[in-house]
């Protein structure tokens, strides 16, 4: 932990991306930083490690960091300063989301609980949620 | 830093030419009393042996600068270092033109280096040698014989071979000479141009200042089209 | 930064005689990402970079790199001033020792980092005094690397630059065409490694016998590719699903999988109102992509 002045601090983060799981890469970082706001990994004034260092020590390319910054600032988690960095701003909806993904995520942990019991595996639980969600989505798009 | 790569590429083979033909024409001089044929005075017959050094010499040389005209990019497709090569911000011509150049410095070291040795060995012995004669023996040398390391540039510029190309080479230009010989008239030889045939009095077997320049430039003239075809070769070509 | 294609040909063919080794091949590579060119041995790749940097001159068609025309001597050579290449084979001049190949490099091109090559010549350890020719391959590998990344070039072409590497290398490799990526380097790479290309390629271009089958950023075939995998009670209805999006249907039995290339949604809707008993989607890597693409006829 690195103290740059009294105020800010550059959080050391791990992020994990997965080229293979379907999902652009972008899209898992951002993914992966919200989840860090949510749980409090990271809090209101934290710095971000800039593009190259990121995309440097992920070994990915660099836009993929700057379309997951650049997104995240559009939905006003993150605050980009030019020749500073990036600049997380947790306010007050977003942890009024965060509690919201924790009651679902407690749901969700009930029913894979459930699942499990019922007998299912991991893989086909994993694959049957991304069937009905595929499915939903049609479904909400005819709607 | 062209010219530091063609240097590192021909330096082990130019020196070790220069070396090789110095000492021979340096021996041979050196040993000349002991050489001459009975009949033969030394002040008028020493420029005998200059005649039969130049001869020597133009045989020699003429081997040398057939191998120092070897390499180039077409060798270089053959090693492999030819994307390197033509990956760089220069144009063919300038990568066949710097190659060439220094080669023609080489050659023309290889001649002056030797006659050089001849001059001083010679002079030290007290022989009666004339340095306008060494100047011209040079320039009958260089001036008719560019055409041969012209012959060995084009050569290599079309085939690639390490071993192929000088024997090529060698062919390219013994055969136009052994015709030449035998069925052109005297006057258009080149070989003969080059050992001073044309240019020295039968009496005192100077070289006399009156020089075949017309087929020096000639020579000369082909070489510059014979350089030209390489480059236009090379530009061609795919690698 | 302008907005035209770092690299861009139209209809660009090669033929040798009557083997055709690339067919008007349309390509279009976007400047500041990195895209990585995948193909088969024999698919033309190194034959397509040979073309760009006139080495080889096309049968037909045109091309530029950097908004030069590759067939004209002159734009090309001025376009390789800004260009960064290393060949297949990694050459060098086994003659020079590494510091005078180094030199010799560095004196063409004003965009030489000196930072960057001491750097490298330290990380890769690479000792400054030895012949090339005497030289282990990996270290010829990591000097054929090092005399275009000390530099910082337009646009970076590597054909097959992970050859000879080691996982520790291979790493170090896409550290470092990540690090050129971030300082606005133009990123063009073949590769046999689609695991490594999975994680640093922003896209993707897929050549087989010559012609362009795939051309799309990863980020779209990550979520546009995937694996439906059906079951039905009775023979499944191959014809029901030849739409738009489904590439290849392999049936076994009851068993049906489809590799679909977009519209996964409607795909699993007529599953679903076809009674399927089974309807599973998986997401497909790059692998599978590439082996699909080039497999078909």
């Amino acid at each position: 932990m690195l103290y740059l002045n009294s105020t800010t601090v550059y959080r050391q983060m791990s992020f994990r991306l997965t080229p293979t799981a379907g999902q652009p890469l972008y899209l898992q970082l951002m993914q992966q930083i919200r989840h860090a706001a949510e749980t409090g990994a990271l809090q209101d004034g934290d710095q971000l490690p800039g593009i190259r260092t990121l995309a440097e020590e992920l070994v990915v390319s660099p836009n993929t960091v700057v379309k997951a910054y650049s997104e995240l600032e559009h939905e006003g988690l993150l605050e980009l300063r030019p020749g500073s960095g990036a600049f997380v701003c947790v306010k007050r909806r977003t942890q009024s989301l965060a509690s919201h993904v924790q009651v679902a995520r407690r749901r969700m942990r009930d029913i894979i609980d459930q699942l499990r019991e019922d007998g299912l595996l991991d893989e086909e639980i994993r694959r049957a949620f991304e069937a009905e969600l595929i499915c939903s989505v049609e479904i909400v798009g005819k709607r | 830093m062209l010219w530091y790569k063609a240097w590192l590429e021909t330096r082990a083979r130019f020196l070790t030419l220069l070396a090789t033909v110095t000492a021979v024409c340096g021996f041979f001089i050196y040993h000349a009393q002991g050489d001459m044929l009975p009949g033969w005075r030394l002040e008028r017959d020493f420029d005998r042996l200059l005649l039969i050094n130049q001869q020597i010499l133009v045989f020699l040389w003429i081997f040398g600068v057939v191998l120092l005209g070897m390499g180039g990019i077409v060798r270089e497709k053959a090693i492999g270092t030819s994307s390197l090569t033509l990956a760089l911000p220069v144009s063919r011509a300038r990568l066949v033109g710097i190659r060439v150049g220094l080669g023609i410095i080489e050659a023309i070291a290889l001649g002056v280096v030797p006659w050089t040795a001849v001059f001083i060995v010679s002079s030290l012995a007290g022989m009666p040698i004339l340095i306008t004669q060494v100047g011209l023996y040079l320039l009958l040398l260089v001036g008719g014989g560019l055409v041969y390391f012209a012959a060995a540039v084009l050569v290599s510029s079309l085939v690639s071979g390490e071993y192929t190309a000088p024997c090529v080479a060698f062919g390219a230009i013994l055969l136009p000479t052994i015709l030449s010989d035998a069925y052109l008239p005297l006057c258009l030889n080149n070989r003969r141009l080059v050992t001073g045939s044309f240019s020295v009095d039968t009496i005192t077997f100077l070289v006399s200042g009156h020089l075949p320049w017309l087929g020096i430039l000639a020579s000369l003239f082909a070489a510059v089209l014979l350089l030209w075809a390489s480059i236009l070769v090379v530009q061609w070509r795919e690698f | 930064m302008t907005n035209e294609p770092a690299i861009f040909t139209h209809a660009l063919a090669k033929s040798y005689g009557s083997a055709e080794a690339v067919r008007r091949l349309n390509l279009s590579v976007g400047r500041n990402r990195i895209t990585a060119f995948l193909g088969r041995n024999g698919a033309g790749k190194s034959t397509t970079i040979k073309m760009l940097l006139g080495l080889i001159r096309p049968s037909s068609g045109e091309g530029t790199v950097l908004g030069k025309r590759i067939a004209d001597p002159e734009e090309n050579r001025e376009m390789r001033r800004r260009v960064a290449f290393v060949a297949e084979d990694k050459p060098l001049y086994g003659y020079m020792t590494v510091e005078q190949i180094i030199r010799f490099a560095r004196s063409f091109y004003p965009d030489w980092r000196i930072d960057v090559e001491r750097t490298l010549l330290r990380d890769y350890d690479l000792p400054a005094h030895r012949k090339v020719a005497t030289l282990s391959k990996g270290m010829r590998t990591k000097l054929a690397l090092l005399l275009a990344f000390a530099r910082r070039p337009e646009l970076l072409i590597l054909d097959e630059p992970s050859e000879g590497l080691d996982p520790v290398g291979i790493e170090s490799l896409l550290q470092t065409l990540v690090s050129q990526s971030a300082d606005g380097v133009t990123v063009f790479f073949s590769s046999h490694q689609i695991a490594e290309v999975e994680r640093v390629a922003d896209h993707v271009c897929i050549l087989e016998q010559g012609c362009l089958r795939l051309d799309a950023s990863l980020d779209s075939l990550r979520e546009l590719y995937r694996r439906i995998d059906l079951v039905f009670a009775f023979p499944p209805p191959e014809r029901e699903f030849q739409i738009s999006g489904v590439e290849r249907i392999r049936t076994k039995g009851r068993q049906m999988s489809l590799f679909v290339s977009g519209n996964a949604e409607a795909v699993t809707e007529r599953a679903h109102n076809l009674n399927a008993s089974s309807v599973e989607v998986a997401p497909v890597g790059l692998r599978e992509i590439f082996l699909e693409t080039v497999r078909e006829n």
